[in-house]
């Protein structure tokens, strides 16, 4: 395991509470990411251009850096390509911020070519802001003076912006066909359940439990990149659940544009299941309710929200009721569940049932035929047939979308009761 | 059921040598998602000479909400309190007060963005000002 060494620079007026929260989760970050962290600094102050905390702490962290010999910092902060040459020069150690050190577990985790592509287009996206003064900086040396490396730093530029453009095309290309695919369920009537939630929350796990299968599933940040989709039968209903991947907090707007087709998985949505791990402590389970609730407001329109207060049997039946009732004005309608014990399973699934778009329900009657027979078994596998008598004929309760049932009507052409 | 007010101020630049600025308090019942019911709007107009600073910015608001015949928790984003902790603005306040966080928040803030902005269009229009 590589050891690294973790800093944070407060603001002057920011809270403390905050501060170490975030410290906490860029060490589960670093956790995700295989570093083990050997060493934290923290100094509060506005920014220094030249090294984001002040040249006295870069003094102490370079000396930090020997004492424990570390193979990395990782910087809270964002930095400007000038301060992580400026402090690698001092500190004689690779320097990293967080974002980078996501795009490095991103990286490590992208397995299909689709992640693969956004996960290149979130490093260059990062990369192209920088892209002059990292040609500056590595041919510092060699600049010859007069006229300098112009022509050269702005081909660089122009080559990372070709490659930004020809990945976006293609990832078009690659979502176009997942979007059709998307419209092709809705209309055949599935309806789309999403599980979201930040990162860690159990996701997965309840995903495996809901669909009885054996995803990964890990005790790490970002486990899921690429959304995996099952069906499901709820009460009778079929939906398409899809696992995605976590929120965290701060996400800039590259990475978030990134990874755009991955949360569309939730924005299209009919029911999102926000998971949350209720066994952390109120504070850190109000902000990342508050973050999720950040990052799904821009794009969710009129979905369905269901609040999954998971890892519950970690808790006692007080302490969970307490943390529901005290959160209760962030967890639009509220479950407890265990996806690791089952517990609540039943109580999720109906509360899935009870907010999944509504189907007509109606009294058919059929011919007792062959054709009769076959309409049958169609609308047993297109909706939910409530009950079958046969009497002269098959008269059935049927409960479908609005479709089936003028298909299956135009065939009968009577319709006994609606 | 929970009970809001939302508030937002249009207008904190300067404009024929003065600020004309619009408060407007939207009170509704809100759910953690969905903004259930608006109960009441509050709409009042301030012209001040120099910017607005927090302790005028609070002024400003509990002017607008003692309109309000509900109570509720007054709302606002946190760049309205020019970003300052919670804690200390809510010490300002003589009602409960915080920034938003609820998908319901968000929206009942922007109702009232809405509202006041038009609110201050208006104005402006009526008074012939630019």
């Amino acid at each position: 395991m590589k050891r690294a060494i973790l800093v944070k620079r407060n603001d002057p007026r920011s809270e403390d509470h905050d501060n170490e929260l975030r410290l906490r989760e860029l060490e589960e970050l670093a956790g995700s990411a295989g570093y083990t962290v050997v060493s934290e600094l923290t100094q509060t102050r506005h920014p220094d251009p030249k090294y984001q905390v002040g040249s006295g702490k870069v003094e102490e962290l370079a000396q930090l850096v020997q004492n424990v010999e570390a193979d990395k910092i990782i910087f809270y902060n964002q930095l400007s390509t000038m301060q992580v040459y400026n402090i690698s020069e001092i500190c004689r150690c690779e320097v990293i911020d967080k974002f980078q050190l996501i795009l490095e577990i991103f990286a490590s985790r992208a397995t299909t070519h689709r992640s693969k592509l956004q996960v290149e287009l979130a490093r260059l996206e990062y990369e192209l802001p920088k892209a002059r003064a990292i040609v500056s900086i590595l041919k510092k040396e060699e600049r010859p003076g007069f006229m300098g490396l112009g022509g050269y730093e702005d081909s660089y530029a122009q080559d990372v912006k070709n490659r930004i453009a020809r990945i976006k095309d293609e990832l078009r290309d690659v979502d176009r066909d997942r979007d059709s695919l998307r419209t092709f369920r809705h209309s055949k009537g599935f309806s789309l359940v999403a599980l979201a939630g930040y990162t860690n929350a159990g996701k997965s796990t309840l995903f495996n439990m809901l669909v009885d299968e054996s995803k990964t599933v890990r005790n790490m940040l970002f486990t899921t990149l690429v959304p995996t989709t099952r069906s499901l039968t709820v009460q009778g209903r079929e939906v398409l659940l899809t696992d995605t991947v976590g929120f965290i907090e701060d996400l800039p707007h590259w990475m978030v544009d990134a990874f755009r087709s991955t949360l569309n998985e939730i924005f299209f949505a009919d029911i999102v299941l926000l998971v949350v791990d209720s066994s952390e402590l109120v504070e850190t389970i109000h902000r990342k309710l508050s973050v999720s609730h950040e990052t799904m407001w821009e794009q969710l329109q009129e979905v369905e929200i269901i609040t999954v207060f998971n890892k519950a049997d970690l808790l006692t039946e007080e302490e969970l009721d307490d943390r529901m009732l005290n959160l209760g004005y962030l967890a639009p309608n509220p479950v407890a569940v265990s996806a690791k014990t089952g517990f609540g399973i039943d109580a999720l699934k109906q509360e899935i049932r009870r907010h999944l778009p509504e189907w007509d329900r109606v009294q058919l009657s059929l011919p007792l035929s062959e054709e009769g027979m076959s309409t049958l078994s169609w609308l047993f596998d297109e909706g939910v047939v409530h009950n079958v008598d046969y009497d002269d004929s098959i008269n059935i309760d049927l409960e479908a979308r609005e479709s089936i049932i003028s298909k299956a009507k135009s065939f009968t052409g009577k319709k006994v009761n609606q | 059921m929970f009970e809001i007010i939302a508030v937002d101020i249009s207008g904190r630049h300067r404009v024929d040598d003065y600020y004309l600025m619009v408060c407007a308090a939207v009170a509704a019942s809100v759910t953690p998602d969905h903004v259930e019911k608006v109960n009441q709007i509050s709409i009042r107009s301030f012209r001040e000479d120099s910017a607005p600073d927090v302790p005028m910015v609070v002024r400003m608001i509990e002017d607008t909400v003692s309109e309000i015949r509900f109570e509720g928790t007054i709302v606002t984003e946190p760049g309205d309190m020019y970003n300052r902790p919670q804690w200390l603005i809510d010490s300002m306040f003589t009602m409960d007060f915080k920034y938003e966080e609820s998908l319901s928040e968000r929206r009942c803030m922007e109702i009232t963005h809405h509202v006041s902005l038009s609110a201050r269009n208006l104005l402006l229009r009526e008074l012939n000002i630019r």
